[in-house]
């Protein structure tokens, strides 16, 4: 079974914000809901001033909390490593959401469950790649299986080091950055 | 990125759980230690402390996003034991039944209040233990949330439980009021139990406030959001003045002044408590910022 | 997120009730989605051309059932390399947008319109333009269009009315851009070959925002490559937190800057001599009037430093000819400042200089497709046009080289004003958003005896014609073929319809048709939009049935790099212009200053500048929920001012600012950021929708439109869109 991740590379992100709204297409999401955001930061004074673009979306940690508190189990672990909600079983009790170090989740209230990216996870077991993935111009992120090591995801990641958001928290996010 | 997903209704549940959990420990320990002149007082905790429970527990149904859609969904609520929504589930359906028929057994209550009677010391202690872990897993609950580092500690189901006894007391105590507006002056005795749990909740409030503004930097930005920030005029005035000092001179005044207090201070250093319970938890609620990760 | 709780909630308490029913059916439709592949037998895929901007990205659009769902990108399209922007996946959602026109429609007062029939309106609209021909000529005539697509029938139409006046965006977005190039190289818009360049310098150009995917893609294999960019902007713009290096320049100068690259590659011996003696013209004099701009002089003027100024040279030249300067588009280069055309051409020059014109990481002129033309036994052929436009664009006397054809946008209104325009029809395009001073176009437009307007919503614009002639909205239409998104190859794509239209609209092509039947001009549109587009496919050996198919076709002819061909009078690259000597004009490039310059005395007085952001074109797409929505959560709409400058106006961070000058007055937030050159603010461009009928976007910012004059740049008559001046104070609370 493959383990699915993505590597994002933060130094081309442009923030055009293609990522957002392919994904809420992707998933019919509504203009207010989204799988992803998109961050910046003012770093450093003139003339060494620069913006940094930050794509952000669900880490699919190994060990999530979100998971861990969820009562009803709806938050689970698929055979990809990728976290999901089933929205037969989610009360919609907003504890994932709490237990998020990332605050990584959003209300659906047409539903009325939790929802997250759920890594096109359809798509992706179609033999295709994530929404956001694809229509990025300047091809930030790289989607693949962790564990093969001739991976364009882990080739990226062993080349450039790049490293999960705020590893110190423990959740063993699936996510990797190169911040510069 | 949302930052906080529950709002005043899981605020009112975490107040109410525990305000009526405090009422049964309340109206236990009168029952046992004082029977005599505290009987109204017991009545009332047992009286106020199921339906507490169970408006706080609603509150916490209205709030699933699925509570009223569907229903149903919500047997899935157990599924998951490493879930303290799970552990809450399962505490809050015995302690809900316990509680009901305690107070119909103090109150003579239909034939089940008869019945129960019988039975009023099981129910009494295994109730009692139900009631402790009501208030106690209100804690627990948020304090295991990792996405939210200032909740993220051993002391808050401490300042839970030493607040929810408080504020059952208080509710009892205004409950008894109502009931029986002679009993005011006995309650003055009780005075001595705010005294006590208002100092450990002083206490404990104080040495989380801050050691958080040494945990983590996440930590540190929500007590300071308490203590100098944008809620800081909530925290100094409803929780700690409101809340805790006027409630506490008011109850050592009481208990000094054995049956002279004005009734309405009585009962308003009553009211003071509940609405510092409440507000403490509000903010608890409100301050928790999550962990900066960019 | 809270609004659509709240509604739920209210739902709830309403079908408590009878809610069992409902309930069900929610359920259903939740069950649906979580199976979602269960209906993926009514999944169709039809390729089509993206109508968000001048981009024309190919997207193959999914539907379920009838209802519009994804798209994404086609690979092998030449300009979009199967990418599609945050504009080019919302737009799937303006099909239903409630603020589509449903009918066509007769305007009876203001904001008033009443539903009238295609009939009516056809006729009515015909009756007047007779009245008007006959009173005024077919030269008081004009129509107003984006110029691409349907633009053919577009001209063919107006042609046939007798009238030249046929006008685009040109005068207010690239004309220098264009006749620059031309002028210098031949190709009017020269393409780069950025995936193999090793150096790149974007001046006043931001792929990141006004953006073109197929260059972003591209620069993205070039920097796994190793290639090296540099931004210069006064700010920091998107683009900037993607390249290397951002240089701050003074807004308005950059003509300076290009001048002293071009004296520091000449002095310092950097150029590439032998490409240059075989095909440049006039070296030698371009050596000489460099000559004093030196880098020292030019540090002056644009207040970035000498020694950076000789670092881009060296850059430039160490990496020659796989380097260039970017051939811009609307920024600095476009129609912003008095001396843009000679910066155009001061940045050509130094491409010449790097000799990097067809050559692998340089710049080349894009493979063009010539497709066919109708059969002219069976479909007339059109009388020939006299050459001039009513606004003086191909007069020698006024704008000698501004082609006839694009036209002068802005003078619409003086022309009507004075007389001279009596009735228009206005085709996707925007002229009362987009046109500088409002209030001024407004009056002129006013003055129209007949406006037509062909809209799908109920624009500034279409909200003051007479008639409104609903076109179907892209997705709901087939449009004549196209080639305007090839990039280094020859293809063929086409836009057709991906739903039926929801409304009673109907292609443009087809009313144009229709419309030319009631105006006496119908044996000039004697065919349909079929056999117009299979005349067009002819020469290229590709069926239409395969194109509707495919969407995009490769005809294969990739560019490749070679000795360059310039079709210019010498037929080399014009250092120095034989064209620009015969009109009096600076031969070679000379220094311009802008026209105007902030007031140094008076710490209020900023000059205004603008520009895109990424998931907006110009002002038309604020209308969308999903992309206003990412408008909302970043507010941006704020206007970039430098703290320093900030804090002496006693302005803070989201302090609400007045911004004024004799033309306009509005307010804007501020956004505080090291990332802006001091003199200027920063007005995102995307803003101020002011149609009452655009619902989501109304009231939302303010444009830079309403502070820009009404002027006309003397050499070709552009609108100068950042000679603005303004005051800038802290709104009184
Ligand atoms: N405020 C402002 N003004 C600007 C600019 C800016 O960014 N902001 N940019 C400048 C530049 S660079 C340019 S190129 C020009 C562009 O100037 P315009 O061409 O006027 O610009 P748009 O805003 O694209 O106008 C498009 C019009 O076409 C309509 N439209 C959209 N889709 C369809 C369709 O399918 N069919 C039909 N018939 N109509 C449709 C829209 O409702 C809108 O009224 O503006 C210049 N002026
Ligand atoms: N998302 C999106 N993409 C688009 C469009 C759109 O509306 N939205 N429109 C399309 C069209 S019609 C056009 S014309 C292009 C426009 O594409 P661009 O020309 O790249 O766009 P602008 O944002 O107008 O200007 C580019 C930059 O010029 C900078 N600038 C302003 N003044 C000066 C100056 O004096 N010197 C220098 N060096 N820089 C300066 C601005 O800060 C801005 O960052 O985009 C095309 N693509
Ligand atoms: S599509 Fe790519 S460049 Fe654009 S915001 Fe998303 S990650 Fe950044
Ligand atoms: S990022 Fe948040 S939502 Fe995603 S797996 Fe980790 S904890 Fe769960
Ligand atoms: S909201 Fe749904 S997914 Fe989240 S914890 Fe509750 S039941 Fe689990
Ligand atoms: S992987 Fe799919 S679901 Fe997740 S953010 Fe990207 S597009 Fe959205
Ligand atoms: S750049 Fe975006 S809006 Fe423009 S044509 Fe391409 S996808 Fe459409
Ligand atoms: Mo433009």
């Amino acid at each position: 079974m493959p383990r699915y991740g993505i590597a994002i590379d933060s130094t081309k992100c442009v923030g055009c914000h293609s990522c957002r709204v392919a994904c809420q297409n992707q998933n019919s999401l509504e203009s207010n809901e989204t799988f992803n955001w998109i961050k910046h930061r003012d770093r450093g004074r003139y003339p060494s001033y620069y913006k940094e673009f930050i794509p952000l979306q669900c880490n699919h940690c190994e060990n999530a909390p979100c998971q861990r508190v969820c009562p009803t189990g709806a938050t689970y672990t698929s055979k990809e490593g990728v976290v999901l909600v089933n929205p037969k079983t989610c009360v919609g009790c907003k504890y994932c959401m709490e237990a998020c170090p990332y605050k990584m989740r959003i209300i659906d209230h047409r539903r009325g469950i939790v929802e997250k990216c759920r890594l096109c996870i359809e798509l992706v077991r179609d033999g295709g790649t994530p929404a956001c993935v694809t229509t990025c111009p300047t091809q930030v992120r790289i989607f693949g299986d962790l564990d093969d090591p001739k991976s364009a995801v882990s080739i990226f990641i062993a080349k450039t080091g790049a490293q999960p958001l705020r590893p110190d928290l423990g959740t063993i996010p699936k996510i990797f950055y190169k911040r510069s | 990125m949302q930052d906080s997903a529950w709002g005043w209704l899981i605020i009112t549940y975490l107040f109410l759980a525990g305000a009526g959990s405090g009422a049964f420990i309340a109206a236990v320990a009168c029952d046992l230690l004082a029977p005599d002149w505290s009987k109204t007082l017991a009545r009332a905790g047992s009286l106020v402390s199921g339906p507490l429970v169970v408006i706080g527990t609603l509150c916490l149904v209205l709030d699933l996003e699925a509570g009223f859609w569907q229903p149903w969904r919500q047997i899935y609520m157990v599924n998951n034991l490493r879930s303290m929504i799970s552990w809450g589930f399962i505490i809050l359906s015995i302690f809900i039944p316990i509680a009901l028929v305690y107070a119909a057994a103090l109150n003579e209550i239909t034939f089940v209040g008869k019945l129960a009677q019988k039975y009023i010391t099981i129910i009494e202690i295994i109730g009692s233990i139900f009631a402790v872990a009501t208030a106690t897993y209100t804690g627990v609950l948020i304090a295991v949330v990792n996405g939210v580092p200032f909740w993220n500690t051993p002391l808050m189901p401490v300042l839970f439980l030493a607040s929810a006894i408080s504020t059952g007391l208080a509710a009892a105590m205004i409950v008894a009021a109502i009931i029986d507006v002679n009993t005011i002056k006995t309650l003055s005795n009780f005075a001595l139990g705010h005294v006590i749990f208002l100092s450990v909740e002083a206490l404990v409030l104080m040495l989380f406030v801050f050691m958080s503004l040494t945990r983590s930097t996440e930590a540190a930005a929500s007590a300071g959001m308490l203590i100098s920030g944008m809620l800081s005029p909530y925290f100094w005035g409803l929780v700690v003045i409101l809340g805790l000092v006027v409630p506490f001179i008011l109850s050592v005044f009481e208990f000094l002044e054995y049956g002279q207090m004005p009734k309405s201070l009585v009962v308003g250093a009553d009211i003071l408590v509940l609405i510092g319970g409440m507000s403490i938890r509000a903010l608890i609620v409100f301050s928790g910022t999550p962990p900066q990760i960019i | 997120m809270n609004r659509s709780g709240i509604s739920r909630r209210k739902f709830i308490i309403g079908s408590a009730v009878g809610g069992a029913s409902l309930v069900a059916s929610n359920y259903l439709n939740f069950d649906s989605w979580a199976n979602s592949k269960s209906d993926s037998n009514d999944l169709k895929i039809t390729p089509t051309l993206c109508d968000g901007c001048g981009n024309w990205c190919a997207i193959n659009v999914y539907t379920r059932g009838d209802r519009i769902w994804k798209a994404e990108g086609i690979p092998i399209a030449g300009n979009n390399h199967g990418r599609i922007c945050a504009k080019g996946h919302a737009l799937l959602h303006e099909v239903y947008n409630k603020d589509r026109i449903k009918s066509p429609l007769k305007r009876t007062g203001p904001n008033k319109f009443q539903p009238i029939s295609w009939e009516q309106v056809y006729r009515e609209i015909g009756e007047k333009v007779h009245e008007i021909i006959g009173k005024d000529g077919p030269q008081s005539l004009f129509l107003l269009q984006y110029p691409e697509g349907n633009a053919s029938l577009c001209s063919r139409f107006m042609n046939a009315l007798g009238s030249p006046n046929v006008f685009s965006h040109a005068s207010t977005c690239f004309l220098p851009r264009n006749i620059g190039w031309w002028i210098t190289t031949g190709s009017a818009k020269p393409e780069h070959d950025l995936e193999h360049t090793r150096f790149a310098v974007f001046l006043g150009r931001n792929i990141a925002a006004g953006l073109r995917l197929r260059q972003l893609s591209d620069l993205s294999k070039a920097k796994d490559r190793g290639a090296r960019f540099v931004a210069i902007d006064p700010r920091f713009s998107e683009l900037a937190s993607y390249t290397h290096q951002w240089v701050q320049i003074r807004p308005g100068t950059d003509l300076a800057l290009m001048l002293a690259l071009g004296n520091t590659l000449i002095e310092e011996n950097l150029y590439q001599r032998d490409y240059i003696d075989k095909y440049t013209e006039g070296f030698d004099e371009l050596a000489q009037k460099f000559k004093d701009y030196t880098p020292d002089w030019a540090e002056q003027k644009t207040g970035v430093p000498k020694a950076v100024i000789r670092k881009l040279a060296h850059d430039l030249a160490e990496y020659a000819p796989q380097s260039f300067v970017h051939r811009g588009y609307h920024g600095a280069l476009g129609t912003q400042y008095k001396n843009s055309f000679q910066l155009v051409r001061a940045v050509a020059c130094v491409n010449g200089l790097l000799g990097n014109f067809n050559q692998r990481g340089g710049m080349f002129d894009p493979p063009k497709v010539k497709l066919g033309k109708l059969d002219s036994q069976k479909f007339p052929k059109l009388p020939e046009m006299d050459g001039v436009m009513v606004d003086g664009s191909g007069d020698v006397d006024r704008y000698p080289i501004t082609p006839v054809g694009l036209g002068l946008t802005h003078s619409i209104p003086e022309l009507a004003i004075a007389g001279k325009l009596k009735a228009g029809f206005v085709y996707h395009n925007n002229p009362l958003r987009t046109c500088p001073n409002p209030a001024r176009v407004i009056e002129g437009y006013r003055k129209l005896d007949l406006l037509v307007s062909f809209d799908y919503v109920l624009s500034e614009t279409a909200s003051l014609a007479h008639y409104i002639l609903p076109e179907s909205y892209y997705l709901e239409r087939d449009d004549v073929v196209h080639t305007n998104h090839c990039y280094d190859s020859h293809q063929v794509a086409i836009r057709q319809a991906v739903i039926k239209p929801l409304y009673d609209t109907k292609p443009m092509v087809l009313i144009l048709i229709e419309l030319a039947k009631s105006l006496g001009i119908g044996d000039y549109f004697n065919f349909t939009l079929d056999e117009y587009n299979r005349a067009a496919l002819a020469p290229l050996g590709v069926t239409l049935e395969r194109l509707k198919r495919e969407g995009v076709i490769d005809l294969g002819g990739k560019w490749e790099p070679g000795p360059p061909h310039f079709k210019t009078p010498s037929g080399k690259l014009e250092f120095v212009s034989s064209t620009l000597k015969d009109l009096n004009l600076p031969s070679a490039p000379e220094l311009e200053d802008p026209l105007v310059t902030p007031d140094e005395s008076d710490i209020r007085s900023f000059r205004l500048i603008h520009g895109k952001q990424a998931h907006h074109t110009h002002a038309k797409t604020i209308n969308q929920e999903y992309l206003k929505e990412i408008s909302v959560l970043n507010d941006m709409t704020r206007v970039w001012i430098h703290p320093d400058r900030a804090k002496a106006l006693g302005i803070e961070d989201g302090d609400c600012m007045t911004i004024s000058n004799n033309v306009g007055k509005g307010r804007a937030r501020a956004l505080l950021t090291q990332g802006i050159h001091r003199d200027c603010i920063f007005l995102p461009s995307s803003y101020g929708v002011y149609s009452k009928k655009l619902h989501t976007a109304f009231g939302y910012g303010i444009s830079y439109n309403d502070f820009l004059p009404t002027y006309f740049e003397p050499v070709l008559g552009h609108c100068m869109s950042n000679e603005i001046i303004v005051r800038v104070e802290k709104t009184p609370a």
